[in-house]
């Protein structure tokens, strides 16, 4: 009985482990979306993150580094985005799309040309390497199962959640952040009483970016930092962007949906060990088609977007403005 | 002072050129300075990249004929972006639409091939890809349509649907599953080159895909039919403004269908072209065109002409960095990535200025105003 209690906690365990990088990405998309701005450039923004971070972090043999300069790189590419689209007035789905070639080309330059010399590989550095081990939150992670699943993680994950409900409360309760969403609504209502559309949108753009940033960076720690012919990235940025969607644009529902895509990400990995604990209940687990489980996120995200625009629903948290510029001088 | 942004009305033509070429020459500078970093002679390496390594390489007509097979569906997709495009549809499901396109055509081939002529088989395939395709992005228009649906969410959201639907044919080892090599232990795609593939006129040694001839034609035929018909002008219309269109008694929602059906066909024809000049399916064979010819058909301004000549660019560099990569291994092929990246980049950057004019107005002025 314990080996299958210890097999569904790692499995909820893992739920959180392996797609945090999820919420780092969607929450990281909803401050750019509340702005008003549709950026495709999540997967390339994130890689670029990843990169950075780890690289330099491993030189400096440290977390912080590692974590402010994934931000700071990443908030390198909104900076590209916003002063396209916000200044020059380009097309934001092209200006995204780029954003993601250029970012991948940047990930694997940089990676293989770091490679081709020396790569930092992470067991070398005893600073990333403990500040990535689990910190177990005293007293609550000595609950059965729950303290296990929910408070035995690293610190990134910590940060993650803490991000998320900060960007919440930002969003939802702050006098700027109320600002932010006038802009992402109606951006010449907004200049009308005096707010600085363009700033609110550079800075938004850029934060936003940011936290993407840290969410490559996770995937890289989360990989042991080895590279191969892949991005660390994965296609996360991608289903992060469908995420922004399921959860409704709140940072908050963004860490339910986590967990929701999260749950189907994980059972593609751990079903085949959960059918073998429980064959009489989830034997049939073994059966499903794993590709079932990575297309999953985009079906229910398809479902979300047609149920919604057919109920014309009036709860929609999407920005009325979404995607389209804001030109000051047509207001 | 005061600095201020105004609309242009048309810039001229010799202008806009110049602009891109200017941007294209800066990225390429600044690129040179990357490699120079890394201890590479620039002028080498955009040498043997531009010219695909192909000066005094004996079999320089296969590079050529590679060329032009990742050439054929990228100005074919991109052809077919730029009808959608100019309504303003954003249907950035290129490449899911590339997917099931390529797997309909692969499902006639194994079908149909062994027991019909060659002709017949290349037909069936076109056409079932253009349908497959076609009816993919019909699906998406008609909820458009209906409810306003976000298309480029939607068609974003199927792309992946698409591709994990080809990753699942492609790792399924059952007795339904024609498209696996049964001889295989391991999940691979079955080739069905020796069934049926695109005939090739031979001039000498190179090979001249009949793929190539038909794309050109039909480059020809989409620019005869946006520029000298009816549906064109609707097309046109629709694309600078819907409500002036419903005013002129157009049935907007019947040529926004239309027009994205014909955007996903064309679309699909291209994936048939790839898929049957290969001979064989891959989870990777799209080679991300969809994606690409977003970006093609945007910086070639949505412009027939202009995405032939953007696309030999966009395909010089993909190709050419392959070749280069083979002289200069410290590079790694990645390199064509950013390139393109920073081309684009500066190319968005460099547009601004054909569509707007920046003005600096005078104290007196603004006092007046």
């Amino acid at each position: 009985m314990d080996d299958k209690l210890n097999i569904v906690t790692t499995f909820l365990h893992n739920i959180i482990v392996y797609n945090i990088p999820l919420l780092y990405g969607t929450v990281g998309e909803i401050t750019i979306e509340k702005s008003g701005s549709l950026n495709l450039g999540v997967e390339g923004t994130m890689a670029v993150g990843a990169i950075f971070g780890y690289i330099l972090g491993c030189y400096a043999n440290s977390m912080l580094v590692g974590i402010l300069l994934a931000f700071l790189t990443a908030a390198l590419c909104g900076l590209i985005f916003a002063v396209l689209t916000v200044t020059l007035q380009a097309n934001q789905n092209i200006t995204g799309l780029t954003i993601t070639t250029f970012g991948l080309g940047v990930f694997f330059f940089v990676g293989n040309g770091v490679k081709a010399v020396s790569w930092p590989a992470m067991n070398n550095y005893p600073n990333i390497q403990n500040g990535f081990a689990d910190l177990p939150i005293p007293g609550l992670s000595k609950i059965p199962v729950l303290g296990e699943v929910l408070f035995d993680h690293n610190i990134l994950v910590y940060l993650g959640v803490v991000i998320a409900l900060v960007m919440w409360w930002y969003l939802k309760y702050t006098r700027t952040g109320l600002r932010l969403r006038s802009v992402g609504e109606n951006p010449a209502a907004a200049d009308s009483v005096g707010i600085n559309v363009r700033r609110y949108k550079y800075l938004h753009i850029m934060l936003g970016s940011g936290i993407m940033g840290i969410g490559g960076y996770y995937m890289g720690l989360n990989m042991n930092g080895s590279l191969s012919s892949s991005c660390w990235t994965n296609g996360y940025g991608w289903i992060a962007v469908a995420l922004v969607i399921f959860a409704n644009w709140s940072p908050a529902f963004a860490m339910v949906g986590t967990v929701v895509f999260g749950f189907f990400n994980t059972l593609r990995v751990s079903g085949p060990s959960l059918a073998g604990a429980f064959p009489e209940t989830l034997g049939w687990l073994a059966g499903v088609p794993s590709q079932l489980y990575q297309a999953l996120p985009f079906i229910i995200t398809a479902l979300v977007l047609i149920a919604t625009s057919v109920k014309k629903s009036k709860h929609s948290g999407q920005p009325a403005a979404l995607g389209l510029n804001y030109f000051r001088e047509e207001r | 002072m005061r600095v201020h942004i105004v609309k242009r009305e048309d810039c001229p033509l010799l202008k806009k050129i110049l602009l891109i070429v200017g941007a294209v020459a800066l990225a390429l500078v600044l690129g040179g300075l990357v490699l120079l970093a890394m201890g590479v002679n620039p002028l080498e390496y955009y040498f043997k990249m531009f010219t695909m390594g192909m000066v005094g390489n004996k079999i320089a007509y296969k590079a050529v004929e590679n060329y032009l097979k990742i050439l054929v569906p990228l100005i074919l997709t991109a052809l077919g972006l730029s009808l959608a495009f100019k309504m303003r549809f954003w249907n950035i499901g290129g490449e899911g639409q590339f997917i099931v396109g390529a797997i309909a055509a692969t499902a006639v081939a194994f079908q149909v091939g062994p027991v019909l002529p060659t002709p017949v088989v290349l037909l069936l395939m076109c056409v079932a890809a253009m349908a497959a395709a076609g009816l993919l992005g019909l699906f998406v228009a008609a909820l458009k349509v209906k409810f306003g649906t976000n298309e480029t969410l939607l068609t974003l959201m199927l792309n992946y649907i698409a591709l994990y639907f080809l990753t699942f044919l492609g790792e399924t080892k059952a007795d339904w599953n024609f498209f696996l090599n049964p001889d295989s232990a391991r999940p691979t795609f079955a080739s069905f080159a020796s069934l049926v593939s695109f005939p090739r006129i031979m001039l000498g040694k190179f090979g001249l895909n009949i793929c190539v001839i038909i794309t050109v034609l039909l480059g020809v035929l989409v620019y005869v039919y946006l520029k000298r018909t009816k549906q064109g002008y609707e097309i046109a219309v629709v694309g600078d403004s819907m409500g002036t269109a419903r005013y002129a008694g157009m049935k907007v929602s019947t040529i926004v269908l239309r027009t994205v059906f014909l955007s996903a066909c064309l679309i699909g024809l291209a994936a048939a072209f790839k898929v049957g000049t290969a001979g064989i399916l891959s989870t990777s064979f799209t080679d991300d065109v969809g994606w690409t010819g977003i970006i093609v058909a945007w910086l070639a301004k949505l412009s027939t002409v202009g995405i032939f000549l953007v696309s030999a660019l966009i395909g010089v560099l993909q190709y050419g960095s392959t070749a280069a990569a083979a002289t200069f291994a410290s590079v790694d092929s990645s390199f064509a990535d950013m390139l393109q990246g920073v081309i684009l980049f500066l190319v968005l950057a460099a547009d601004f200025f054909t569509r707007f004019r920046v003005v600096i107005a005078k104290k007196e002025v603004e006092r007046h105003g």
